[in-house]
């Protein structure tokens, strides 16, 4: 019998775990209207951003690219882009309409903040009233995009977190779903083990160019990336290097084959499990899931990191017993059976996957609740 | 008594998932048994090293190199970024890289 969770079917077959409307900036000087407007309406969702303005050539397209991902995401109802002129605001909007859901937008060029903020308003009120029609109905759990995400590691991560969340992910692939991982500075020592699990040669060998690319980057400036990453945060739990960490951080993988590698932000064609080449920081690597549909998020932390995604709902899962004591408020889901019981990550990943169809159904993240949510879209080139 | 796990039998460090004061004996399990005596202080989720090896070694962790010796390490040592370093993203190292 084919595994169901409660979800919000969408116009394009795709099915959310959340009915918001997003408000979306489309550049950084917009910001303040867009949490204007959200401070008024119920059930919208403030995607702010820094930069936009004076981005060109590719790193402008990831920035569009990003914003309307996250727009398009299935988790969002409707759009209401909150930008500075018509042109630029346009170019986020086109990308976002072929999802086929309403897409609304607001200039400040030349209302001015306070009827930006009154017509915004009233824009995104009558969305929200609109999408409060939506239902949860049974959706097969084929139709989730999962990432996987670590964050404030720590040797107990590759034994318990990791692992937990790469038995779910298992299970998840194994039903005809679909997982990102991504981070690729953390496959540094790790790479030719995950390479050996690339679905053909084309795949393996453009994961290994993404890790190869990153690494000469690194050395060429000159760099040494030891207090970068592992962080010192890293360090003090017990992480002494990147291949360490590596190792650990690829086992939130689980064992299925690579399908595909994607760029930033890319939605993957199939299903499985992919590989998106993006950097590791927690904010902006998120930031690059939920813009390539992931409906929602298992991050994996040993030390402890809080944050979690503003459009996927982002499930943190801890096995260090120390930090589920400290940092209880951050964290959805315990996995400290593996060291303090002898459980296997096996079943305890068993028992992530039924939360996860939980949390898909409605039950909220702690990062939701507290708003503890941040967006931040890379930078792969400086302003003009 | 501390307890320490090690991830692959070829391992020449474990991870403490207790904390460790100097002097007390660690319980190794997992995929080894047996008990090594700490030398030093070794918090919650450091390593110590199980099998004495020599200056530029290769630090095996899930059976993998997961660095290299600094300098010889004795069984019961802490095995950290004072005596352990990477071997990858060394930029500092780039004018011939050992």
């Amino acid at each position: 019998m084919t595994r169901t969770f409660l979800g919000y079917p969408r116009a394009n077959g795709a099915v959310g775990v959340r009915n918001h409307v997003a408000v979306i900036s489309v550049m950084d000087n917009c910001n303040p209207v867009t949490r204007a407007i959200c401070q008024a309406v119920d059930m919208t969702l403030p995607v702010t951003t820094l930069f936009v303005r004076g981005q060109y050539g590719h790193d402008l397209e990831v920035a569009f690219n990003t914003l309307a991902g996250m727009g398009r995401n299935p988790n969002i109802a409707a759009v209401l882009l909150v930008g500075l002129e018509e042109q630029t605001t346009e170019e986020v909007a086109r990308r976002i309409r072929p999802a086929g859901k309403p897409v609304e937008s607001i200039n400040l060029q030349p209302h001015g903040t306070i009827n930006a903020v009154a017509e915004g308003t009233r824009r995104a009120l009558k969305l929200a009233l609109a999408a409060s029609a939506a239902r949860r109905a049974p959706c097969p759990v084929s139709s989730l995009l999962v990432g996987v995400e670590c964050g404030g590691s720590d040797t107990t991560s590759g034994l318990t977190c990791n692992p937990t969340i790469g038995a779910m992910a298992d299970r998840l692939v194994g039903d005809g779903g679909s997982v990102i991982i991504s981070e690729t500075s953390e496959f540094l020592g790790a790479e030719h083990l995950f390479a050996a699990r690339a679905a053909d040669q084309a795949v393996g060998k453009a994961f290994v160019e993404a890790v190869t690319r990153l690494e000469r980057e690194a050395v060429s400036r000159g760099m040494d990336i030891r207090g970068t990453n592992p962080t010192q945060d890293n360090i003090r739990g017990g992480l002494t290097t990147i291949e360490e960490k590596a190792l650990g951080a690829m086992a939130k993988a689980g064992t299925t084959p690579l399908r595909s590698v994607l760029a930033y932000g890319e939605a993957p064609a199939g299903k499985g499990l992919h590989f998106m080449d993006a950097p590791a920081p927690a904010v902006e690597n998120l930031t690059a899931m939920a813009a390539a549909g992931c409906q929602l998020i298992f991050f994996g932390t040993g030390v402890g990191n809080p944050i979690g995604n503003m459009v996927a709902p982002t499930v943190k899962v801890c096995g260090n017993v120390n930090t589920l004591r400290t940092m209880a408020d951050n964290i959805d889901f315990d996995a400290s059976a593996i060291l303090e019981k002898g459980s296997k990550a096996g079943s305890v990943g068993e028992r992530l996957y039924d939360f996860a169809i939980e949390v898909a159904s409605g039950t909220r993240t702690t990062s939701e609740l507290l708003d503890v949510r941040e967006t931040a879209i890379s930078r792969f080139a400086p302003t003009i | 008594m501390p307890r320490a796990i090690v991830l692959h039998r070829g391992d020449n460090v474990a991870t403490l998932i207790d904390t460790g004061q100097s002097g007390e004996t660690c319980t190794l399990q997992g995929e080894s048994a047996g008990e090594v005596v700490l030398l030093q202080a070794v918090p919650f989720g450091h390593k110590v090293c199980v099998r004495a090896t020599p200056a530029g070694g290769d630090i095996l962790k899930y059976g993998q190199v997961i660095g290299r010796a600094a300098r010889a390490l004795a069984v019961g040592e802490h095995a950290h970024v004072h005596n352990v370093e990477s071997a990858r993203g060394r930029g500092d190292l780039a004018e011939g890289r050992p």
